[in-house]
């Protein structure tokens, strides 16, 4: 059988389109997007993340193993969603066409083989602008606008021109955009290897009842983890730590690592797992059952180029306090030892930020905005991690409530905090109103901040929000 | 002053790390693993002196918090916060256990640097446990005990105490303090009904103690001042109300 080789002599390949219409998923739409690839990667390997949101794959290969392109699908619209993602699935001959194909799903399109010119015909020149198709082709320096004024309206139109005066014209940028309007790819998918499986495991036969030949072997399994890292050109974040007991206990926990670890580093902190998996017990006491397996998993893998620390500035953690905050870690959890970070916001909650130790010291938000109507100075020393629900009432005991534009029904006079005596209130200040993130319906709120001071002497930070009343803070 | 050498020299390695130095790196590490050895378990001498307190707080605490103590200060207030802040203005690590609530930003109007800050906002039931490790790394660690602390479980964390030479602040009580404070009275300026805001808190702190310390002291301090800071509130005035 005859290939027909195309200009670029590659030949239109059957290309398949996931795309998940509703990314970016915030907080970190690249690491979110590698479930949904792994969740396509289980039924197809070699797949190409053209970006957060979108990858592609080969059609042909997986298409005949599942019994036609129409079954394939189905199949990755099945995993996609179950994984809890919304997908679209576009094929055809070639990328583009896929990805418009895709774009247009509901939730799959399919165009037949040979039919990408005609699929493409009827949309406007202007998508070869859009950011999809921008990787594959040269900068078009104002082709798009300038082609519907040459009466070039659609693809089709563009099609039907001689290629050699759509390159004339526009030099390489219009030869590029006149293939992709025949429906010709001006390159084949650079679809990524399965990613190899870098995790280092050992077995422990008969099981091992104390942590001192865990540790040991910690050490080699550390130093092979490095080495196949190494020969990767890769650095890993963190790294998981996994000990399997004989009853079937697993205990995982994950450790900071960005690549300054040594083997030896490694396996100490393999000995402060398996010291606080049993708190109470000393150090040398024996597992119940003994430990059957200790695996070693990188994650978050990054390319490795080495590490300048500053020479001077943020303060610097010494030894003894790192020893100390990582006994701890290693007793409660990675996320239990923070520092706190100051951050910008209105409320007392917001201004400051728990990094876990070890974790890169960034504040959810910057402190150095002017962040209008924040709490004043002083500000609480106890802030209620949730806001307490409060019940706040003016003299003759009818809720006080807060309008619109501000106004108090009636002075506050006793207030009492989830659910305890009620006190007189002495002294009190507001409402200070704050309309926060309006722009963002999801986020925003709207609230009435007040301090009050009770016949106790308390002083409170409460805020009044849809008609309930919270205590945010003391000022203890 | 080994110590301090080695792990410096540990640092300056890390500058320049690569894999020719690896093997440098690895001797370094043993090094200050051993100086560290030493500096964790300073056999019959922990470092002497006392941990310095705000000048606010001098009258209240002449030497400052004497090394290897426990003050109770009642319950959690800003108070303990600004026993705390002292010695984080000198450079010194401070931990917090126990307390989810911490308004950090208040932390730090009293003087306390959240740099050098290590908070275990839950430190479950093995809490013990939790603090002799902070008291290993920080000369100072706050801690508000999740229920009552048995005798046995305060003589444990005692020994370490004075095995490192830090201190321990409680929010609470704990039988057997080496001195104790205790806000007795407070009242808030700047606020009245309906206007103003809150400015200031003036508190009555009474300072009691065991041995040197065991004379009974009153002080009226801004706790906090105008400035979210700590300092002493005029004695005069105080009487004039206190009487009024």
């Amino acid at each position: 059988m005859a290939v027909h080789l195309t200009a670029a002599g590659v030949p239109p390949a059957r290309v398949l389109v996931v795309r998940c219409p509703d990314w970016p998923v915030p907080p970190d739409p690249g690491r979110a997007f590698e479930q949904v690839v792994s969740l396509v990667e289980e039924l197809c390997p070699r797949v190409e993340v053209l970006w957060p949101g979108a990858c592609a794959l080969g059609a042909r290969g997986p298409a005949r193993y599942f019994g036609g392109e129409e079954a394939l699908a189905g199949k990755i619209i099945e995993a996609v969603t179950g994984g809890g993602f919304a997908c679209q699935v576009g094929i055809a001959d070639g990328l583009f066409a896929a990805q418009l194909a895709a774009r247009a799903a509901a939730p799959v399109t399919m165009v037949a083989p040979g039919q990408a010119r005609e699929f493409l015909a009827p949309y406007p020149v202007s998508v070869l602008d859009s950011a999809e198709v921008a990787e594959l082709r040269p900068d078009s320096a104002g082709m798009t606008e300038l082609l519907p004024r040459l009466g070039i309206v659609t693809l089709g139109d563009l099609a039907r021109l001689p290629a050699s005066q759509a390159v004339n014209r526009f030099g390489v940028a219009g030869g590029v955009a006149h293939r992709l309007a025949r429906g010709l790819d001006p390159r084949p998918l650079a679809a990524r290897p399965p990613p190899a499986d870098l995790s280092v495991s050992a077995g422990f036969d008969p099981p091992a009842p104390l942590a001192e030949p865990v540790v040991f072997a910690a050490k080699a399994l550390a130093e092979r983890m490095h080495a196949g890292l190494a020969a990767q050109g890769l650095a890993c974040v963190r790294v998981q730590v996994q000990v399997i007991s004989e009853d079937g206990q697993e205990h995982a926990r994950l450790w900071r690592h960005d690549g300054l670890l040594s083997a030896l580093a490694v396996a100490e902190r393999v000995r402060w797992q398996l010291a606080g998996w049993r708190p109470d017990g000393p150090r040398d006491e024996a597992y119940p059952g003994g430990i059957v397996l200790l695996r070693l998993t990188p994650d978050l893998l990054v390319r490795a180029h080495g590490r300048q620390l500053g020479l001077w500035g943020d303060a610097v953690v010494s030894d003894r306090v790192a020893r100390a905050a990582l006994r701890v870690q290693a007793m409660l959890g990675h996320g239990a030892v923070t520092r706190p970070v100051a951050a910008g916001g209105r409320g007392p909650a917001e201004q400051a930020t728990l990094v876990p130790f070890g974790d890169a010291r960034d504040p959810e938000r910057s402190p150095d905005r002017p962040w209008p109507g924040r709490i004043p100075v002083p500000v609480p020393a106890t802030v209620c991690q949730d806001p307490l629900p409060a019940r706040v009432t003016d003299a003759t005991g009818a809720p006080v409530t807060v309008t619109g534009r501000a106004l108090l029904s009636a002075p506050p006079a006793r207030m009492s905090a989830s659910g305890g005596p009620w006190l007189a209130i002495t002294a009190w200040a507001g409402p200070w109103p704050v309309a926060e993130r309006w722009w963002r319906p999801q986020a925003a709120r709207r609230r009435a901040r007040f301090q009050l001071v009770t016949e106790d002497g308390a002083a409170w930070l409460a805020a009044v929000q849809d008609g309930h009343w919270q205590i945010e803070a003391r000022y203890d | 002053m080994t110590h301090n050498s080695a792990v410096t020299l540990t640092y300056i390695e890390f500058m320049f790390d690569s894999v020719k130095v690896k093997a440098g790196i690895t001797q370094v590490t043993r090094l200050s693993a051993r100086g560290n050895a030493a500096h964790v378990l300073p056999a019959g001498n922990p470092p002497a002196g006392a941990l310095p307190v705000l000048p606010a707080l001098g009258e209240l605490l002449p030497g400052g918090l004497a090394r290897g103590s426990v003050v109770a200060a009642g319950r959690w207030s800003l108070l303990c916060l600004a026993l705390a802040a002292g010695a984080s203005v000198a450079g010194a690590w401070c931990a917090v256990a126990g307390v989810p609530q911490l308004g950090v930003s208040a932390a730090a109007g009293v003087g306390l640097d959240p740099a050098r800050m290590l908070l275990v906002a839950d430190p479950g039931t093995a809490w013990p446990q939790v603090v002799a490790s902070l008291l290993d790394g920080c000369e100072l660690v706050l801690l508000r005990p999740p229920d009552h602390a048995p005798a046995q479980v305060r003589r444990r964390l005692e020994a370490v105490l004075r095995r490192c030479g830090g201190v321990l602040v409680v929010a609470g009580d704990w039988d057997g303090a080496q001195a104790r404070l205790l806000v007795t009275r407070q009242e808030w300026a700047g606020i009245e009904a309906g206007h103003g805001r809150l400015r200031a808190r003036r508190v009555l702190v009474v300072a009691d103690g065991r041995g040197a310390a065991a004379r009974p002291r009153t002080q009226w301090l801004w706790l906090p001042g105008p400035d979210g800071s700590v300092g002493l509130a005029d004695q005069v005035v105080t009487e004039i109300q206190a009487t009024g």
